[in-house]
């Protein structure tokens, strides 16, 4: 059960441009400063992101990537499935005997159910808050 | 975010033990051989298991293996981390140090990691053999009265 360097890195992108979109077009050199991440990763990861209507990029010397709805209507669960593919723990495959069927019902599903319910309720806002919400109580705690 | 075959068919394995063989002891090519699974391969993942004090084998003719604790105290989570050597989806969640980021110690999606892992163990920890036998059992009786 594992989350691809594709869906790590792009969520975490996701969640820079979200922290720093109040400051206008947010460029990919910037992400990847900020984040340690290789541009050229980032610019494949964008063009997907892009093509799946997460980002909207402009162009030009004032160009960058902004979101292309509000933070809190973008959901991680939509982010890492557009990244990932579908995320089930359970590998499609043929139900053969009814032992895997029933366990398919009583296991497999029930996992994939609360790890979509966890991240389905999780918007990019609420990472930005969550985020905030720490840099305060770290700087208050440096005083 | 796939499983790997290993626990699904350690699952499957031990949970055919629970259903069909609790009275005695069952030979690995009769748990292939119900659950379809090829007997090599399901040889290695129940070495894996007995290493983690889940099943036991007896020796002899009517030799095989058993549960090594009551069904109510295997759950699915243990079964995971036995075969997997971990449920967590990211490694960052169990160590930090794992991370090889520069940022790592101001990591702004970790948290993400970390809800996602307690989301999956919330789920795995709390399943038992036990439970997933009575459910099934229940299902068979069910299925049988109509």
């Amino acid at each position: 059960m594992k989350i691809s360097t594709r869906g790590r890195y792009g969520l975490r992108a996701m969640i820079d441009l979200a922290l720093h979109e109040d400051e206008g077009r947010v460029t990919l050199a910037g992400i990847a400063a900020r984040q340690d991440l290789s541009l050229n990763y980032l610019e494949s990861i964008f063009s997907a992101l892009k093509r799946a209507g997460f980002v909207i990029g402009t162009a030009g010397a004032q160009g960058g990537y902004s979101l292309a709805r509000p933070a809190d209507q973008i959901s991680l669960q939509s982010i890492l499935e557009a990244l990932e593919g579908d995320l089930s723990v359970f590998e499609e495959a043929d139900i053969g005997s009814p032992i895997r069927a029933f366990l398919k019902q009583h296991v497999w599903d029930v996992i994939d159910r609360e790890v979509e319910n966890t991240l389905y309720a999780t918007t990019l806002a609420d990472m930005v808050k969550r985020i905030q919400l720490q840099e305060s109580s770290a700087e208050s705690s440096a005083l | 975010m796939k499983l790997s075959t290993k626990s699904r068919y350690a699952l499957e394995g031990l949970f055919y033990m629970a259903i069909a063989t609790l009275d005695r002891a069952a030979s690995i090519k009769e748990i292939a051989a119900e659950t379809q699974i090829s007997p090599a391969y399901l040889e290695q993942i129940f070495f894996k298991l007995k290493q983690f004090g889940i099943i036991r084998t007896v020796r002899g003719a009517r030799g095989g293996f058993l549960f090594e604790k009551p069904l109510s105290e295997i759950t699915v989570g243990q079964i995971i981390r036995a075969v997997e050597g971990s449920l967590v989806p990211v490694k960052c969640v169990e160590s930090l140090s794992a991370c090889t980021s520069k940022v790592r110690g101001t990591c702004i999606s970790r948290q993400v990691w970390v809800d996602l892992s307690d989301a999956i163990a919330r789920v795995a920890d709390s399943l038992t053999l036990e439970q997933l036998r009575n459910e099934w059992l229940a299902e068979q009786r069910g299925g049988q009265a109509l």
